[in-house]
């Protein structure tokens, strides 16, 4: 410890990490300020308290309406691209694959190419192929950028596992399926449940590919966002719900490493 | 497992193939007008949008798309390298400062990375706007006369490369606190008991062995960011759009898809490059990620 930072040197480190927390927080918190500020236009100083927005954005059936649109959405990805993950996983993490390591980089590349690409590309197959964008085409896209997120959530977790208790299993007579359900599924569930928790988040705050696809009389909710930012009159409700999503996705963070570590815990002891 | 398991991977394969393989090699056919949206165009093989668009230009002044993405890579470069230099600090202390509480402060540090990208952009947009929170409040403290905006608070490329580092420094310290996490800390005795300075401690041994997550840390704010055309979509100007909003015009504002597909396919073409040189330090984290 003190070959790495002196006592003045802890004390500005510490200064910076915490005026650098500040900065990262300061957003959120005027979201959530400004979601009960009695205005139109968010402006300093404070109007006064209200809960009328929040009252206002739940009475806006276009605004319910997407959101209700993006949960399904994101909870029928989260399945879908985290079966898909886990057949990739079991193919890859198996002993013999052919051009095993072509397929994991197949399999990775969305990580990296830029979602306009995808989206426009999307665009011009639906056009060659002569159907209308639709909300199908933007859960298949959501599920190609969540496949390697779900892929390195549950690859890490195959590895760990013993393959002696499979082979036990097969021993005494189970063939491959019921092997795999009785004894590898049960050990693989929080890699499942999390990989699922992670690619409903993506699809539900993904912006990029359901701007192009999604009908223009079905948006998601982040495209409703997007419009509301345009249209003054719709600002403050989009304020209170973004309060409402961002407290909501902190919590969620805190009490999933909260829960890990009690379970972790539990393991050791 | 003695059985062949390798045919499960057929599903997902096919379906990257249809979302995102064939979607680029279309865009590839159109931009050598192969194939167009246009009725009753007719359609012939042809570099000539390739040649308008990659320099050197032919006409007087460079192609306004190209002047885009050069503009848009120095927004690109710099915010990489700032958000480098700001999250090296913060995965410092979370190493050596932080003690126990090393894994709460980190989480603290990640929970507004882990909220709606868009969600961000849009507080930001309230807070720098020109009747935004940030100028009222200048207003009320009588530091300028009220109406009277700072200029480059928004819709300029300051806002643009603010919000960029706002969103993405979080997430660079990640790599480079876990090589410093792991750092035998006895390395840095030795170095000090050999006549070392802090300061020469850390140039000549904690600096170079944390490259490798500094690289890392870099690439993943560049790569993610070249593409970028949110963040410009809500707080940048006409000057400080970035090459995601040229592609993106070509199909929705004045459409031209053939056009469109050029700038969108050397996108893809940057991307990979930047992967080939920054790809083992990727690699390398994703194999220990493994191991």
């Amino acid at each position: 410890m003190n070959a790495a930072a002196g006592r003045l040197g802890k004390v500005i480190l510490g200064g910076y990490f915490w005026l650098m927390v500040v900065f990262l927080y300061v957003p959120l918190v005027v979201l959530v300020v400004f979601a009960f500020n009695d205005a139109y236009i968010p402006a300093l100083p404070l109007s006064g308290f209200t809960t009328k927005w929040f009252h206002a954005a739940f009475a806006n059936t276009d605004l319910t309406g997407a959101l209700k649109r993006s949960a399904w959405l994101a909870l029928l990805n989260g399945i879908a691209a985290s079966l898909l993950g886990l057949l990739a996983a079991l193919a890859v993490t198996g002993r013999r694959l052919f051009l095993r390591s072509v397929w994991t980089t197949l399999l990775l590349l969305p990580l990296v190419v830029p979602y306009i690409v995808l989206a426009i590309g999307m665009v011009i197959v639906i056009h060659e192929l002569g159907y209308q964008a639709s909300l199908a085409a933007v859960l298949a896209g959501h599920i190609v950028i969540s496949l390697p997120y779900s892929l390195l959530v549950i690859v890490p977790r195959l590895r760990t596992l013993d393959e002696s208790i499979v082979e036990a299993a097969r021993d005494l007579g189970a063939d491959t399926v019921r092997a795999f359900v009785l004894v590898t599924l049960p050990l693989i569930v929080p890699a499942l449940i999390s990989s699922a928790l992670i690619c409903f988040t993506i699809s539900f705050d993904e912006f990029a590919i359901a701007s192009f696809l999604a009908p223009p009389s079905s948006p998601t909710y982040p495209v409703f966002l997007y419009s509301g930012t345009r249209t003054p009159a719709l600002e403050p409700q989009v304020i209170a719900l973004g309060a409402i999503v961002v407290t909501f996705s902190i919590a969620l963070v805190v009490a999933a490493d909260v829960g890990r570590r009690v379970m972790e815990r539990r393991l050791a002891s | 497992m003695r059985a062949g398991r390798g045919f499960l991977i057929v599903p997902p394969v096919v379906i990257v193939l249809a979302v995102m393989v064939a979607p680029i090699v279309l865009i590839a056919l159109y931009s050598v007008d192969v194939k167009t949206n246009l009725p009753f165009t007719p359609t012939k093989f042809t570099w000539s949008m390739w040649k308008d668009f990659l320099p050197p230009s032919e006409g007087k002044f460079p192609n306004p798309f190209w002047h885009r993405f050069e503009v848009s890579m120095v927004i690109t470069v710099v915010v990489s390298l700032v958000a480098v230099a700001a999250a090296y600090p913060l995965a410092y202390f979370l190493a050596f400062g932080a003690r126990r509480s090393r894994y709460t402060l980190l989480l603290l540090m990640l929970a507004p990375f882990f909220t709606s990208y868009l969600l961000r952009v849009i507080a930001w947009k309230i807070m720098l706007s020109n009747n935004g929170v940030i100028n009222t409040a200048i207003w009320d403290l009588h530091l300028r006369s009220h109406g009277d905006g700072v200029p480059w608070l928004i819709y300029s490329k300051f806002s643009v490369g603010l919000v960029l580092f706002y969103s993405w420094v979080p997430f660079v310290a990640v790599p480079i606190f876990v090589l410093l996490d792991r750092l035998d800390t006895h390395l840095l005795e030795a170095a000090q008991d050999l006549g070392a300075g802090r300061l020469a401690t850390f140039f000549r041994v904690t600096l170079p062995l944390s490259l490798p997550g500094v690289i890392a840390g870099f690439v993943f704010v560049l790569i993610p960011t070249t593409g970028e055309f949110i963040t410009p979509l809500l707080v940048g100007g006409p000057g400080s759009q970035m090459f995601g909003n040229s592609i993106q015009s070509f199909f929705q504002d004045t459409p031209n898809w053939n056009y469109g597909a050029v700038l969108a396919l050397w996108l893809v073409a940057v991307v990979f490059v930047m992967l080939l040189v920054f790809g083992r330090f990727l690699a390398t984290d994703l194999r220990e990620a493994n191991s």
